[in-house]
């Protein structure tokens, strides 16, 4: 078995040198358990902003540890965090029920919970001290406002058709951001009408099939507005396969497929939702919770309108 | 026992007692925590979190003891765990209040021994290698999965079962006590009992075996079965904490139950092999989790160290088996 030991301390060694933190003092320190790093890029870019963060502030200490998408494992971590007396754990659930168990656990351990990016379900609400995530209400009714400007600077915002291309039935994201678009638009642009709804189910092809019904079916569409970019690319590439010109495409949360449409003049706008807030958000709400400050239980990081006009402001989004 | 079989059995454990020295050597100087790594209550915590793998590396020793293998195990676990959850929304369940709990376990447990009987059947009625037909049990069965729900999680939770699944008896969780007492039980049944006899006999030569007069395809069925229900039985004790399951839960698990059972010793070919040591095998790896974790390093790592292990064990165990063999030649 020598052998096997050496391999071992060798390699948990060098893994080590890297790890290696600040030393014991009188700091905050900070646990989060991750739902999936590596799956894809915003997460990625998320835990690298996070840690960071956490290092650039000497008041706290990190413990980032990833779930790897297991439930299973995102409990051991939060039952080892709560071991290790952390001071708050910062979670990205993997399964918006499934750890509600482990957050009491830790809330009857007198450890502050932190919910990053979505939110876990209601039951668990009690156990928690604070959300910190993007407002998918808000994404809705901020793309509804980027097309009616677009519309009132075309001239047609008495007299425009839009259809919705939503995100998949029974997700919370797709149904707030439906809901802020839906809400928001008879406010902001009372004549333009929200022709038809159909899901798209955050998927391209899926919104492209959709698109190509909605434009079978309906000769006069001035505007798209679609649950994500991903989808609304989908959905202009149909458009653009019928020939069909003159579309304003808008998305709820900009992505990279977007983004480059945008910089092609094809698609009007979008939201822009940064991992790297995000992460910052999530490190900030808990070190405010910690410090007794006076956090709003759900604490909505900002994310800004993204359209052709004001793009340069923007980095491309990774994902 | 001889020497050499002493050894091999007391590797794995040696092998604990190193990592235990490491990680509270380097957790001293590396860890952000204030308590020591060997804090008696992150033991116990250690032995909870090992019982989801451990429960079905326990059937997995049998299973590759037989010389056979099971990959449908996670899918099994999954679609156990979704019987478990979805059963108790049912209405009439509903009515019965708390008593439904016993049935709906009972109903998981069924699930998870049918589908290792339609595992165990097929290996035995076609004779086809076991690897091929779980392999497609596994894509089939995460299939049904996927059916039942779509990519969309099934949950339903309730206080009861969770706390139930969260006491402490005697100081150890429910989980613990769940994998303990499985071990016990099997352990008796490989080294005190003529099936198991006979599953060491049907691994090492199954010819020989056929000739001696044992039944080997029912043999299997039971193993199969056995496996199917202690999948489920894993499902039953991790899923009344969480109440909760994702389509894609447990994907993965046959592979880091199979990384248990060769860690503890036991042969790929078949023939050798010990409950006790695959116990070992499974605390090993979390105890790996769990120290990468307290001393501050990527998760992710455990992946690179956990293969880098596997890789020298069955490579170790290859030069003692050949030495064996020369020693047989003189």
């Amino acid at each position: 078995m020598k052998m096997t030991f050496t391999a071992a301390l060798v390699a948990s060694t060098a893994m080590t040198g890297a790890a290696m933190a600040g030393s014991h003092s009188e700091t905050m320190t900070i646990g989060i358990t991750q739902n999936n790093v590596g799956v894809d890029s915003y997460q990625t870019t998320y835990e690298k902003a996070f840690i960071e963060a956490a290092e650039a502030n000497d008041m706290v200490e990190a413990v980032v540890l990833d779930a790897g998408g297991d439930v299973a494992r995102q409990i051991a971590q939060m039952e080892d965090l709560i071991q290790q007396e952390v001071d708050a754990i910062i979670i990205w659930p993997t399964n918006g029920e499934a750890v509600i168990p482990a957050v009491r656990k830790a809330h009857s351990a007198g450890i502050s919970v932190i919910v990053t990016n979505s939110n876990i379900a209601e039951q668990g609400f009690d156990f928690v001290a604070s959300f910190s995530g993007p407002d998918n209400i808000t994404q809705g009714s901020r793309s509804a406002e980027i097309m009616c400007d677009k519309f009132k600077d075309m001239g047609i915002a008495d007299e425009a058709r839009v259809v919705q291309i939503s995100g998949q039935p029974g997700y919370t994201t797709a149904i707030e951001r439906a809901k802020g678009f839906e809400d928001r638009l008879p406010e902001v642009c009372p004549n333009v009408t929200l022709v038809e709804t159909q899901p798209g189910d955050w998927n391209r092809e899926k919104s492209q099939q959709v698109m190509e019904a909605f434009l079978v079916k309906y000769d006069d569409i001035d505007g798209v507005y679609a649950g994500d970019d991903n989808m609304g690319v989908g959905a202009l590439n149909a458009a653009k396969a019928a020939g069909r010109e003159g579309i304003i495409f808008v998305g709820a949360t900009n992505f990279s497929v977007g983004y480059d449409a945008m910089a092609d003049g094809d698609y009007w706008g979008s939201i822009y939702q940064s991992p790297v807030d995000d992460a910052e958000a999530a490190l900030k709400t808990a070190i405010d919770v910690l410090n007794g400050e006076d956090v709003p239980f759900l604490n909505y990081f900002d994310t800004p309108k993204i359209t052709q006009d004001n793009m340069d402001e923007f980095t491309k989004p990774v994902f | 026992m001889s020497k050499e079989t002493l050894f091999k059995q007391g590797a794995i454990w040696a092998f604990i007692v190193v990592e235990l020295i490491f990680f509270s050597v380097a957790g001293s100087y590396l860890s952000v925590s204030d308590s020591a790594f060997m804090d008696f209550d992150n033991m116990l915590l250690l032995l909870k979190q090992s019982a989801p793998i451990g429960i079905i590396a326990l059937g997995m020793t049998i299973i590759m003891i037989n010389g056979n293998i099971d990959l449908s195990v996670g899918a099994t676990y999954a679609l156990a765990a979704i019987v478990l959850l979805d059963s108790m929304t049912w209405p009439f369940m509903q009515a019965m209040g708390d008593w439904a709990i016993p049935l709906a376990w009972f109903f998981a447990l069924l699930t998870g021994t049918v589908l290792g009987a339609i595992n165990g059947l097929i290996v035995w009625k076609t004779g086809v290698d076991a690897f091929i037909v779980t392999l497609g049990s596994m894509l089939g069965y995460r299939g049904l999965v996927f059916m039942y729900n779509g990519e969309q999680p099934t949950s339903h939770l309730n206080w009861t079962l969770v706390d139930f699944a969260e006491a402490q008896f005697l100081g150890l969780h429910t989980a613990t006590w769940f994998l303990l007492v499985a071990a016990l039980i099997l352990w008796l049944v490989m080294t005190k009992t003529v099936h198991g006899r006979n599953a060491y006999a049907i691994g090492n030569n199954r010819e020989a075996a056929v000739n001696a007069g044992i039944r080997v395809g029912p043999h299997f069925l039971w193993n199969f079965m056995l496996i199917g229900f202690l999948a489920a039985l894993s499902a039953v004790v991790f899923y009344s904490e969480s109440g909760s399951v994702n389509p894609n839960d447990g994907m993965l698990y046959e592979l880091w139950a199979i990384t248990a059972v060769v860690l503890g010793g036991t042969k790929l070919s078949g023939g050798y092999g010990s409950i006790i040591s695959t116990l070992g095998g499974v605390i090993a790896i979390q105890l790996l989790r769990k120290g990468l974790g307290h001393i501050g390093a990527d998760t992710e790592t455990v992946n690179l160290v956990i293969g880098l292990i596997l890789i020298a064990v069955l490579f170790l165990d290859r030069q003692l088996n050949r030495t064996g063999k020369e020693e047989l030649k003189i």
